[in-house]
């Protein structure tokens, strides 16, 4: 069934808000941003044609709440909502009545992201369609239970518990030593209730020196699913992603395997627009176990749309007013490649976040660079959302082609002053020996992480002509100091 | 640029004679083989610390480098004294920086630092190893070397240090006058030096006139004693012009037999530095002594002096003028302007006739000599006694405490049992209140006194009741031999910890000289970077005062440039500074002393339990006991409170057993890193 898409509605803020309307931009068509008191003067807001304050800071007031977002479609003449990635992007509920209200739900079928939402069954489901998964417990509620299964199955620690509604590294606690359970897990069903309001976990081997790869793919109505390739995620700080490459440094067979495997699962569970398949690759074992479908567009969809040249965000839009993918397999040729870092507002040693105003801005320029800001200069980071504002990708023939691109980025002309950002550590990375190898597993930041903090550049010419302007700054309003 | 107009003032090697990286026998030998006499520059040490407090910057001492390059120096005075400490806490300036900057300017030139035996730059005695680590990190060539006691046994670990290390050491005899201070006191001093040096060949001795007292012919009646005794040493001439008759003084020197005077630009004399070069040269050259020196250069370096010392106007002693008087009082040139801004800050500047006469009578009852750290012990002890009878009996009572103690000094030969009982009570309670510096000189902390230990009623005096007992734990060993090496190895883990990071070498030697200001120094170096160094004068004083006024400066070679656009009024204790950096417009809230600042108890003791992270206090207790109250016992690696930032949860655990004492913060606050959560009891 055809639509037309009048007007998006943007659930969302920030990075994700302002990258859905670049697109809706391209295509003509107007663009609504939904903002909570804070966000009043948010970027976001000022890129979109219109814009409706949905409420007060906290996220269950504002962008996680379901009805007042519909609301705000319906007062603001808009058809369609696309929900970005985070707060309401993968709440099958919120789909459901949004399409229940008249409107058009950008992203997939509420059936399917309750189906891939719980864990449990995805994983039941990937089993089924003949995807390797990953030992593990459903349900798991208490310690003995854990322990009992990991004695029956011949599990070792370290074990990984996680939310079953999950994502994102919320409500995913790794656990040591048995002494530890009662309290992780306590913590990741709180975590959890209090991200996807089910306080549900399991319980799953923690795969050693794994590799995070994961698949996007796309679908339509037409029973059309095409895999854009791979993307490599390993890198992650606290189960959050930092750096993700576009492919990953599998080998083209592998590749092939993988790719494969996640399109065969989207078509059998039905899948439309799109959405990745996330997997974890055991170096040792050369092979790769299922994690979970991430039914909504991703933060890291960016590169893949650098090493094919589509825009995934504009294929979403054709999928929800009900056109056939313009596009088939054999049309998608990857002939680059592309990393992206996560620009967070926190502190690069501790990776606390960093709240205030971003008193200094300069987004990077040059050849093959790419930038998504969700902020602009002179915004507050508020404490109550994601710490992200900033993705920086580049791109390159190759792989070292695309690393020296974003040295350069990085280290060049990028600055950012007022709050702590990961781009010290993200450099530190960049320039590790062992990452330009691609000799990396999940655990890469953890161990080298005294080492990375070691080769922080402490000072650029910038920052020491600005401590003298400082200086003078301060010397010219309060006069000769009596320190002198 | 000077360099450009005469190139041969500049490129000129003909007047090297001396240069770093000779052996100092080498020196030594080059000195004695040069005909008629040669110069030491202190501008760029003593002078700024004799007239203007130690605050002229690198800034404007560095173009007075390339000149000095081709003068034809002995040395160039650049480092110590109070320059070091003073750089740290007011230029902000380091002095390795200096050394560094120095070197590359005037390569050719032997860099002279000043130290106090055991108190190096610093004011206290440090131990041995300090000393060694100190010296064998700072690269200078000469190492001017006195003690404000005369005791040679303090120089000994800076000696054996500097001569390891193949450099100069230049020990010096502080001179002063009094009926005590005869040559044969002096010859015995000058024996001992030698004696611990091995001889004359590898030392120059320098008399280091520090008030300015000697008058010419008692100068050239020691040196030619010195060298009568002494054929081979060379002797080196410090003075101070405070009594006007530094020239001649320094003639008579180098006619008895000095090869070395020290002297300044002109420009730069004022009342308590030292004699003017070119004047010196004239004179010496009129009186038949040869003077090794690029006269053209000397003027040059003069003009230059010109450029900048008028931004120093404000650093100048309030007490003008030349003063015979320091024969009697004998307060040092380089104590002179310190003394006289304490004064002024303290708004005792009008009792300063009283306390220069008071240090006059003092200096006969306890006697040493008037140079730090002596001359601080001088200052803050007659400082303190003339403000207590001011405060206490007014400009009356100070008159009669110094006409009390002219009596006692002049007619009563400091004979205690000769005065009537109520003077002796007076006197009995004159030092009671004096600082502990004072008392630890009289029980021999900073070595033995020159010519022996003050009366026994000056004991009383000082320690009442307990004044036996003081004379009783009286030494006579020198602070080398008395003190106990510091552990070094945790003074740097102090260090480290108080910065967060390994501190550097030179940190560290900053840290071991003047710990609470090194600390200062590197929290605003690293705050305002290179501002001190880069910065020139007026705008690093007042900034900039006007719209439109630019400065450029250079950062490691390139130029940059600062504007001021506007500077706002005064709001809520912020001002709003507008200026453009590179052309680009920033905008700087300044907070003004009145600034409200936002009290945030930080967690700093072993029972204070602080925030992990910044973040927001949305659990005090945990689920499965609830809400935690002060007064409740909690167990180790109990959660105790939980904080959520962007959307993750971090727990907050008891780090042992204890009883909640108090609770810090309101649920919901949005705290900081390591701000005061809990403080806990031990249960």
């Amino acid at each position: 069934m055809q639509r037309t898409i009048r007007k998006v509605l943007v659930a969302n803020r920030g990075v994700p808000a302002v990258r859905i309307m670049h697109t809706c931009r391209d295509r003509k068509i107007p663009t609504t941003a939904v903002y909570s008191t804070p966000d009043r003067l948010a970027y976001h807001v000022f890129m979109a044609d219109t814009a409706i304050h949905i409420g007060e800071a906290p996220p269950i007031e504002s962008y996680l709440n379901d009805d007042k977002m519909i609301e705000a479609a319906l007062r603001s003449n808009s058809n369609a909502i696309h929900p970005g990635w985070g707060f309401l992007a993968e709440n099958a509920d919120f789909a459901q009545k949004v399409i229940d209200a008249g409107l058009i739900w950008i992203g997939p079928s509420p059936e399917v992201m309750r189906l891939m939402g719980d864990k449990i069954q995805a994983k039941e489901m990937a089993r089924q369609s003949n995807v390797p998964t990953i030992p593990g417990i459903e349900n798991a509620a208490s310690a003995e239970q854990i322990i009992d299964w990991m004695r029956s199955e011949g599990i070792r620690f370290p074990i990984m518990i996680k939310a079953a509604a999950g994502g994102g590294g919320k409500g995913m606690v790794k656990v040591e030593h048995a002494d530890q359970i009662t309290m992780a897990l306590a913590q990741a069903r709180s975590e959890a209730k209090k991200a996807f309001n089910d306080d549900t976990v399991l319980v799953e081997k923690y795969i050693e020196h794994g590799r995070h790869i994961e698949v996007q793919v796309v679908a339509d109505e037409h029973r059309h699913v095409v895999h854009l390739f791979e993307r490599e995620c390993t890198l992650q700080r606290r189960n959050q992603k930092i750096i993700e490459e576009a492919p990953s440094t599998l080998e083209d067979d592998l590749r092939h395997e993988i790719c494969v495997t996640a399109a065969r699962l989207m078509r059998r569970i039905g899948y439309t627009s799109a959405g990745t398949v996330e997997f974890l690759f055991e170096p040792a074992t050369q092979s790769f176990y299922f994690l979970e479908v991430n039914t909504r567009l991703q933060v890291e969809h960016g590169i893949t749309e650098l090493i094919t040249g589509l825009d995934i965000v504009g294929l979403m839009l054709d999928v929800a007013e009900g056109k056939p993918l313009p596009i088939k397999q054999s049309d998608v040729v990857p002939n680059r490649w592309a990393l992206e870092v996560r620009l967070n507002a926190e502190d690069p040693r501790t990776f606390n976040p960093s709240f205030g105003t971003i008193t200094h801005l300069r987004a990077p320029l040059g050849p093959n660079v790419r930038v998504i800001l969700g902020a602009s200069e002179g915004e507050d980071i508020p404490p109550y959302y994601d710490s992200l504002f900033m993705l920086l990708m580049a791109s390159g023939a190759d792989r070292a082609d695309a690393l020296r691109v974003l040295d350069r980025a990085i280290s060049g002309n990028l600055r950012l002053e007022g709050v702590k950002t990961l781009a010290p550590l993200l450099l530190s990375i960049v320039r590790h020996p062992k990452f330009i190898a691609g000799d990396f597993s999940t655990n890469f930041i953890e161990e080298h992480l005294p080492e990375l903090v070691s080769g922080f550049r402490e000072r650029t010419g910038e920052d020491e002509m600005l401590r003298v302007a400082q200086y003078v700054a301060e010397i010219s309003a309060l006069g000769p100091q009596n320190w002198m | 640029m000077t360099s450009s107009v005469l190139p041969s003032a500049h490129s000129s090697r003909e007047y090297l004679f001396v240069r770093p990286g000779m052996t100092a026998r080498e020196i030594v030998q080059a000195v004695r083989s040069l005909p008629g006499a040669c110069f030491t520059s202190v501008s760029m040490r003593d002078s700024g610390q004799s007239d203007f407090k130690n605050r002229h910057r690198i800034h404007d001492l560095k173009t007075l480098a390339p000149l000095y390059n081709t003068l034809g120096l002995f040395s160039a005075e650049c480092h110590g004294g109070a320059r070091w400490h003073v750089g740290i806490m007011n230029r902000r300036e380091s002095p390795f920086e200096e050394i560094r900057l120095l070197r590359t300017l005037m390569p050719d030139v032997l860099l002279q630092t000043l130290i106090r035996e055991t108190n190096l730059w610093g004011y206290r005695p440090y131990p041995r190893n300090v000393i060694e680590y100190a010296v064998s990190n700072v690269d200078i060539d000469v190492w001017r070397c006195f003690s404000f006691l005369n005791d040679v046994r303090n120089m000994r670990a800076v000696a054996e240090m500097v001569m390891k290390r193949g450099r100069l050491f230049e020990p010096a005899i502080s001179f002063t006058v009094a009926d005590w201070a005869t040559d044969a006191y002096y010859l015995r001093v000058v024996h001992d030096i030698v004696a611990l040096c091995g001889g004359v060949d590898e030392i120059i001795l320098c008399i280091k006139d520090m008030a300015g007292v000697g008058n010419p012919a008692r100068i050239g009646q020691l040196v030619a004693a010195i060298k009568h005794h002494y054929p081979d040493l060379v002797i080196h001439y410090h003075r101070h012009v405070t009594d006007g008759l530094a020239v001649p003084a320094l003639f008579a020197a180098v006619r008895a037999g000095a090869k070395i005077v020290d002297v300044q630009e002109d420009a730069l004399v004022r009342f308590y530095g030292h004699p003017p070069i070119l004047g010196v040269h004239a004179y010496f050259e009129e009186g038949g002594v040869h003077v090794h020196l690029n006269r053209r250069a000397a003027e040059l370096a003069n003009e230059k002096v010109r450029e900048w010392i008028g931004h120093y106007e404000w650093a100048e002693s309030p007490f003008k003028g030349y003063d015979h008087g320091v024969t009697r009082h004998r307060m040092p040139g380089g104590a002179f302007p310190s003394s006289f801004e304490q004064a002024e800050k303290g708004g005792f500047l009008h009792l300063m006739p009283a306390i220069l006469r008071m240090m006059a009578i003092y200096n006969q009852i306890v006697r040493y000599f008037d140079v730090t750290p002596g001359s601080q012990i001088t200052w803050v002890t007659c400082s303190g006694i003339v403000n207590r009878y001011a405060k206490e009996r007014g400009e009356a009572g100070v008159r009669q405490l110094i006409a009390l103690l002219t009596r006692f000094v002049e007619e009563h030969g400091q004979n205690l049992a000769t005065m009537n009982e109520s003077e002796q009570e007076e006197l009995l309670q004159l030092f009671r209140n004096a600082p502990g510096d004072f008392k630890s000189l009289l029980v021999g902390h900073y070595g033995k006194l020159p010519v022996g230990w003050p009366a026994d009623w000056v004991y009383q005096s000082a320690f009442g009741d307990e004044w036996e007992s003081r004379i009783q734990e009286r030494s006579d060993l020198s602070p080398l031999d008395a003190l106990k090496d510091d552990d070094l190895d945790t003074l740097r883990q102090n260090l480290t910890e108080a910065l967060g990071r390994a501190p550097t070498e030179e940190e560290f030697i900053l840290y071991l000289m003047h710990p609470k200001d090194a600390l200062n120094f590197i929290e605003f170096r690293e705050k305002y970077g290179m501002a001190p160094l880069v910065l020139p004068t007026d705008v690093w004083r007042y900034g900039l005062r006007h719209t439109g006024q630019k400065v450029d400066f250079e950062l490691d070679g390139k130029p940059y440039c600062i504007e001021l656009v506007s500077i706002g009024a005064e709001h809520d204790g912020l001002i709003y500074v507008v200026i453009k950096v590179n052309n680009v417009t920033r905008v700087y809230p300044v907070a003004t002393p009145r600034a409200r600042k936002a009290e945030i108890r930080l967690a700093r003791r072993p029972n204070d339990v602080g925030a992990p992270i910044n973040g927001n206090v949305w659990r005090i207790g945990n689920p499965r006991r609830g809400p935690i109250a002060v007064g409740d016992v909690v167990h180790k690696g109990e959660e105790i409170a939980n904080l959520e930032a962007m959307k993750m949860e971090n727990a907050v655990l008891a780090p042992f057993n204890g009883r909640i004492a108090e609770i810090c913060v309101r649920l919901n606050e949005i705290v900081q890193e390591g701000q005061l959560l809990f403080v806990l009891e031990k249960a």
